[in-house]
């Protein structure tokens, strides 16, 4: 029975312990030969149950020259095991080549596969010649900003691997915009193989690296029992380019950003015996390769002959050319040539500036020249009022020395609300307002309101003659107590009544307090005034000298 | 009669541009010399003051010596003195044609206040607003003195500060704004010197800039992407003479 407790423990104790991933790895060619397609197959036991991985591949890092792409995964439901296959091209150049760990997220954990390390070896007498293979065109050399070049990734196949098709492609550059000619790769002239094309634009200059990586379905003619008919194989073009602007140096100025090789193709009237004053449309078409959809219009100076007015035109994209359309209104009679486009071009192979002319037309104009020729100003960009402004092209000669009486030279350019004399000048001046227009608008109420100041004053005086009366009490004077309190009862009761205080007798008290007891009131002012109109009475005045205080509290009180 | 006409004389007179004789600048300047003409104007505006067309020329010289950074402070300043400037404006206009200089779209509010100098707007707004204050203010102390001039002097500056506010808006927001004086300035996505570049800057390149933190300063860029980028690697517009010189150390 003791036995069967320890046992019973030691299942217990075990049971906490966790089991530990294992992870492990094969590539397939165990040493791959420069180029060499491989496949690697990672392996995971777990002591929980996997389920499918998700975004396989996302944080997987290969080194420089190296495609490496996540194929699929090997999925049993229920169970604690996982194969995991990526497909993959070894680099061009000997050497070994690390794969840096990255994790594998299933659903109940993540799982992180350590480092693999790829040996690529010349002596393993792998040829290309019969693989399926992804190449590069693009043109070697220096490029210039607002070039378009165009690009195109070639995925040749043999006759045991066809090519069948590709997809993923992406483009990780910066410094530059990108953009596939069609939405389908095309089938190479020979069959075995496509083309997808694309164009660069840079947009600033540099150097910079530009990566462009994707898949290509692969057929293979050779098929077994162990072997799939079909796989994807990935591809990645890392590529350094330079980029500058177009050189300055004999640039000409007519230059408008065209960049590549362009001729004339055709220029076109739409009326070659117009009326004088009948406008007629000039077409000059520009074909060749280049940035044709970056190139300003040329202006063109019709002179005494012509009133020109630009239009502008949309390019198609679909056309490897770019019209330039003018209307032009004949000025005088006879035979006339059409103002001569000049347009200067960049070739970005010769670094070289040329000139691309379309030659003059003539046109035979009709009619009789009027008496005086009116310049026909029909601007586009002119504002409503009729004020034209120019456009402004290139540097504008400077003028250093150009000065005027309202613009003084400065140290330094400081704006002036950084400046705190400023801002506390105007905090002060406004305080100091505010200060003033208060003060005006309380005077203004106190005078518009005298009620207040008097009840104030009545408050202040009732105090004094509580103070006072209290005093006389404290010296047993029943005459100061008494003309204290009737002096206090005046002044608030003269308040109340709006009348003067030194009139008021008590009943004119009992009027602002009815509850007082008339008899107290009748014993205060025979008390204050008796001296003056009666004998003194013989009171008890300072026996009770609350109750007289009382008085002025509720006087007080409705002040 | 005869002193109003002379002070009228006198006045546009004092208003007309004066052009002075060709300097060692402008000389080296026309004869392609552009490193001399830097060297004659900075030397002349440390000596007698920038203005708005000595910083222009300098930004023309600067951008035909390949230093991008330099010239569009340059023009940017050139125009804080002079919004009229045609040679800045030109300068800009070709640095965003030819050269590949991003510049931030400028707002409805801020082409308003290019109207005018920043300090301007500021100082016609102080006046429009004292000028109001006083309106309401002045009638208050006299209640005798209630005519209706004060009335008209209300409108007219409560009107002057209303047109100053939209200028105000846009002068604080242009003032805002910065310029990349690195070439291939990385924007990260973090303050710091590990953070994941997520654009790139180039040189000369306007950032309107928002708050600093760890010796980066977070900016927007005219594609409208927000980052970092460490504060010496761009320049405020305003709040400086002529371009700082990065490549001179700091003071201790």
């Amino acid at each position: 029975m003791r036995n069967a407790g320890f046992i019973l423990l030691a299942l217990l104790a075990l049971l906490p312990v966790r089991a530990e991933d294992s992870v492990s790895w094969e590539i397939t060619p165990a040493v791959t030969g420069p180029g060499q397609p491989f496949r690697l197959q990672v392996r995971i036991e777990s002591d929980v149950i996997l389920g499918p991985a998700d975004r396989v591949g996302k944080e997987i890092k290969p080194p420089r020259g190296m495609a490496l792409r996540f194929s699929g995964q090997i999925f049993r439901s229920g169970t604690t095991e996982a194969t995991l296959n990526f497909s993959g091209v070894s680099p061009e150049t000997e050497g070994a080549y690390v794969i840096p760990s990255f994790n594998i997220r299933f659903p109940a954990k993540m799982i992180r596969v350590p480092e693999i390390t790829l040996n690529v070896s010349g002596a393993t007498g792998f040829r290309k010649d019969g693989q399926a293979r992804a190449e590069l065109e693009l043109p070697d050399r220096t490029f210039y900003v607002g070039e378009r070049i165009p690009g195109a990734i070639l995925l040749r196949g043999s006759e045991q691997e066809f090519v069948s098709g590709s997809f993923g492609l992406e483009c990780e550059a910066e410094g530059f915009s990108f953009q596939l000619l069609s939405d389908r790769a095309q089938p190479l002239d020979n069959g075995q193989g496509l083309l997808t094309a694309f164009e660069l634009t840079p947009i600033r200059t540099g150097s910079s690296e530009l990566a462009l990586n994707g898949i290509m379905l692969i057929q293979v003619g050779v098929t077994s029992a162990f072997s799939s008919p079909s796989r994807d194989r990935p591809f990645t073009f890392r590529r350094r380019i330079n980029v500058e602007h177009v050189p300055e140096a004999g640039r000409p100025a007519n230059w408008n950003g065209a960049i590549g090789k362009f001729l004339t193709d055709t220029v076109q009237l739409s009326n070659l015996s117009p009326e004088v004053g009948e406008p007629i449309r000039l077409r000059a078409i520009l074909a060749g390769e280049g940035n044709l959809e970056r190139i300003i219009p040329p202006e063109i100076i019709g002179g005494e002959n012509w009133d020109i007015i630009p239009a502008t035109e949309r390019r198609r994209r679909a056309e490897d050319q770019r019209i330039f359309a003018y209307t032009l209104v004949p000025r005088l009679p006879g035979k006339l040539l059409t103002p001569e486009i000049r347009l200067a071009t960049f070739d970005p192979e010769t670094r070289s500036f040329n000139q691309v002319v379309f030659a003059p037309q003539e046109v035979t104009v009709t009619g009789t020249a009027p008496a005086k020729v009116d310049l026909v100003k029909v601007d586009p960009g002119a504002g409503a009022n009729g004020a034209t402004t120019k456009a402004l092209a290139g540097l504008a000669p400077p003028q250093p020395n150009l000065r005027t009486a309202l613009s003084s030279p400065v140290a330094s350019i400081q704006p002036l609300a950084a400046s705190k004399s400023f801002w506390a000048t105007n905090v002060a001046l406004f305080t100091l307002l505010s200060l003033g227009l208060g003060v005006v608008m309380i005077m203004g109420y106190l005078s518009a309101h005298p009620e207040i100041l008097i009840h104030y004053h009545a408050r202040r005086s009732c105090h004094r003659a509580v103070r006072q009366a209290r005093q006389a009490a404290q010296t047993q004077d029943s005459a100061a107590f008494a003309r204290a309190i009737v002096a206090g009862l005046r002044i608030g009761s003269g308040a109340l009544l709006q009348a003067k205080a030194q009139a008021l007798t008590y009943r004119d008290i009992l009027r602002v307090l009815p509850d007082a007891p008339l008899a107290l009131l009748e014993t205060l002012f025979q008390t204050a005034e008796g001296d003056k109109f009666a004998p003194r009475r013989l009171d008890t005045l300072l026996a009770e000298p609350s109750l007289a205080l009382a008085l002025l509290a509720q006087l007080e009180a409705k002040l | 009669m005869k002193p109003k006409f002379l002070s009228l004389v006198f006045l546009l007179l004092s208003v007309l541009t004066v052009v002075a004789e060709p300097t060692a600048g402008e000389i080296a300047y026309a004869q392609g010399d552009y490193a001399s003409a830097v060297e004659h104007w900075q030397e002349q505006g440390n000596r007698d003051g920038l203005t708005a067309p000595l910083l222009s020329a300098l930004g023309n010289a600067e951008w035909k010596l390949g230093r991008k950074g330099r010239a569009v402070i340059c023009w940017e300043r050139a125009l804080l003195l002079d919004p009229r400037d045609t040679v800045a404006i030109a300068g800009l206009r070709h640095a965003q044609t030819a050269g590949g200089i991003e510049r931030p779209t400028a707002s409805w509010s801020e082409n308003y206040s290019a109207f005018l100098r920043a300090d301007t707007w500021l100082i016609l707004a102080g006046v429009s607003f004292w000028g109001m204050a006083l309106c309401v203010a002045l009638p208050l102390f006299s209640p005798k003195n209630k005519g209706a001039w004060y009335q008209r002097g209300l409108v007219t500056f409560a009107t002057l500060l209303a047109l100053s506010l939209p200028g105000l808006w846009g002068s604080h927001t242009s003032a805002q704004r910065a310029v990349v004086r690195r070439a291939d300035v990385a924007l990260r996505l973090t303050p710091t010197a590990q953070g994941e570049p997520v654009s790139g800057l180039g040189e000369g390149d306007i950032v309107r800039t928002e708050r600093g933190f760890n010796g980066h300063t977070r900016v927007q860029t005219a594609e409208g992407k927000t980052g970092w980028v460490r504060s010496g690697e761009v320049e405020a517009i305003w709040g400086g003479g002529l371009p700082a010189n990065l490549d001179q150390k700091a003071a201790p």
